[in-house]
């Protein structure tokens, strides 16, 4: 069933990186973002290696639901690394045969790694953090741009109505299936064209019921005076404490010694 | 076709550490040409079990046959795939009406998303065929032919939507017919309508067999032949509407609330009029006139 798709899903529990604010955690992906995309050489990845397993460990997530995420994005991996082996370009290449190269190989190795530890590290954030966490998160990080009359409010409302929304339809989605699948319809087999053509009497209905959720959704704001230039207050109140400290401090060398290895161990090209 | 559930166990989210035991070894026997009831509270595993009947969900565990029909899935490969292939065969008997199922309306115009089913059951089938058999059903429902067939099913009203969906299963021609809550968000003359069509279907043999789920005692009490209580997974009660009737202390049935008769005979009594208990709003509307006339 639908429903089974992992999406981002937030794992319950408690731990370490669980409690630390989601602001940090944000900005610390962030900052992980940018230290894969400067690791110039497998030394750094060692760096990045050990900072995942770090943050894996304290925070008491399965290895299965983390390494579940990889699986999810293989083609993509496997296609980089195709085309990297067959495209990849490099001056005084040692040729092994054909246009593959020993340049080549490694290059491909090496994409390959950012995409997983990419996709890890993004998995890590989602799985401990729960979405409204995270859209609070945006928010507030964001909240510098109201000078400019950036509408930061609406954009975290918009964000969380629908991370709110994917269960819901994923489930709606799942009953139209069960009721066009009783009335014969077929979406296991026939060519792409013919599945694709299936998914008709399901995209259809969704997208009403979609619309008259968003409708009964907006009445109901409406009702309660719902109003975005309204000034509130929030009911949980995020404040940094040691752990955040501590996760930053754990970020920031992490980028030192990235740089460090990338000046003296030089790049891999 | 009858239909014999033995120790139907059903888990949602199986492997998950959050699994929720839907049915928790329900058995139930219901027999062709009856008009079964199924009752039971939110979340006691009613919609479930009749999306067991034609396979939309997978055995777990027990055993189900639907006719010559034996839902067990196979294990060796080859014999699954076949399996997995013959229930094409069996949605074309058994038709199931969702709860709300105006919401799965799709198509342009009324005619084509009654056309939707017998299309895909009747692949064969000659245009001609398929508009014959469309036609029938829009009218089995009540509806004028001529007027609403080239309508979009959205510029319906919600009594009329609703008839257009039953009819789309209608026109596939199944033995049995499954509804899962269909008076639900109706007005109360939409849902006399539509009981009455029930009725008259299963009176002139349209469909051979009904089964309609409800949480609501009075539906099953005045239309019912036969009625199974669910609670937490497990069928607690099968029986006829009267025993149900005569049996309202117990504890299943004081949690779904009397039925109206039910609770009238009860109120009575402590006045001190006694009413022959009888479970159908007709007959004990006659029955206390009977006795108002002759106490006068």
């Amino acid at each position: 069933m639908l429903q089974d798709v992992t999406f981002g899903q937030y794992y319950e529990t408690q731990s370490f990186v669980h409690k630390m604010d989601a602001r940090i955690k944000l900005l610390a992906l962030i900052l992980y973002v940018v230290l894969i995309f400067v690791v110039k050489n497998f030394y750094g990845f060692l760096v990045v290696g050990a900072f995942l397993i770090v943050a894996t460990i304290f925070s008491r997530v399965p290895l299965g639901a983390m390494l579940s995420s990889v699986k999810g994005i293989l083609f993509l991996i496997l296609f980089t690394v195709l085309l990297n082996v067959f495209f990849y370009q490099a001056p005084n290449e040692t040729i092994l045969f054909w246009v593959v190269s020993v340049e080549s190989l490694t290059f491909a190795g090496f994409m390959a790694l950012r995409l997983i530890t990419l996709v890890l590290g993004s998995m890590l954030l989602t799985l401990t953090t729960t979405p409204v966490a995270l859209t609070d998160a945006i928010e507030s990080l964001l909240s510098p741009l109201k000078v400019i009359k950036f509408p930061v409010h609406e954009l975290a409302l918009v964000m969380s109505i629908a991370l709110r929304f994917i269960p819901t339809l994923m489930a709606e989605a799942d009953r139209i299936i069960m009721a066009q699948k009783a009335r014969g319809a077929d979406f296991d087999s026939g060519s792409l064209v013919a599945r694709a053509k299936a998914m008709i009497p399901v995209l259809i209905p969704l997208l009403i019921s979609a619309f008259r959720r968003a409708e009964e959704l907006g009445d109901a704001m409406d009702s309660r005076s719902y109003s975005s230039s309204a000034v509130r207050t929030k009911y949980k109140k995020y404040r940094l404490t040691y752990r955040d400290l501590i996760g930053s401090i754990i970020c920031v060398i992490s980028l030192a010694g990235v740089i460090l290895l990338n000046v003296y161990a030089g790049g891999i090209v | 076709m009858q239909i014999i559930s033995k120790s139907l166990t059903f888990s949602y989210n199986e492997k998950a550490n959050f699994s929720r035991r839907a049915l928790d070894g329900a058995t139930l026997t219901v027999n062709e040409g009856d008009f079964f009831g199924i009752i039971g509270e939110t979340g006691s595993g009613k919609s479930t079990f009749i999306q067991h009947l034609n396979g939309l969900i997978p055995l777990q565990s027990g055993t189900l046959t639907v006719g010559e029909f034996n839902l067990t899935v196979p294990k060796k490969r080859k014999e699954k795939k076949a399996f997995l292939k013959s229930l094409k065969q069996l949605r074309s008997k058994v038709g199931m009406v969702f709860q709300y199922p105006e919401y799965q309306l799709f198509a342009e115009t009324v005619r084509e998303d009654v056309a939707f089913g017998v299309k895909n059951f009747f692949p064969n089938a000659s245009q001609e065929e398929v508009d014959f058999k469309v036609k029938k059903a829009i009218e089995l429902v009540g509806l004028d032919y001529n007027l609403v067939a080239e309508k979009s099913p959205f510029d319906l009203s919600g009594g009329q939507k609703r008839r257009v969906a039953i009819a789309g299963v209608l026109a596939s021609e199944p033995e049995t017919l499954v509804l899962d809550e269909p008076v639900a968000g109706l007005d109360p003359v939409s849902k006399k309508r539509l009981m009455s069509l029930l009725h008259t279907l299963h009176d002139t043999g349209v469909v051979k067999t009904v089964i309609i789920v409800s949480h609501d005692m009075n539906d099953v009490m005045e239309n019912c032949n036969r009625v199974a209580v669910f609670e937490n997974g497990k069928v607690v009660k099968e029986c006829e509407p009267k025993s149900l009737f005569e049996n309202y202390d117990d504890y299943a049935l004081s949690r779904l609330g009397l039925p109206v008769t039910a609770y009238l005979t009860k109120t009575l009594k402590g006045v001190g009029v006694n009413v022959e208990s009888s479970y159908k709003i007709e007959d004990f509307t006659n029955k206390l006139i009977e006795k108002y006339f002759e106490n006068r």
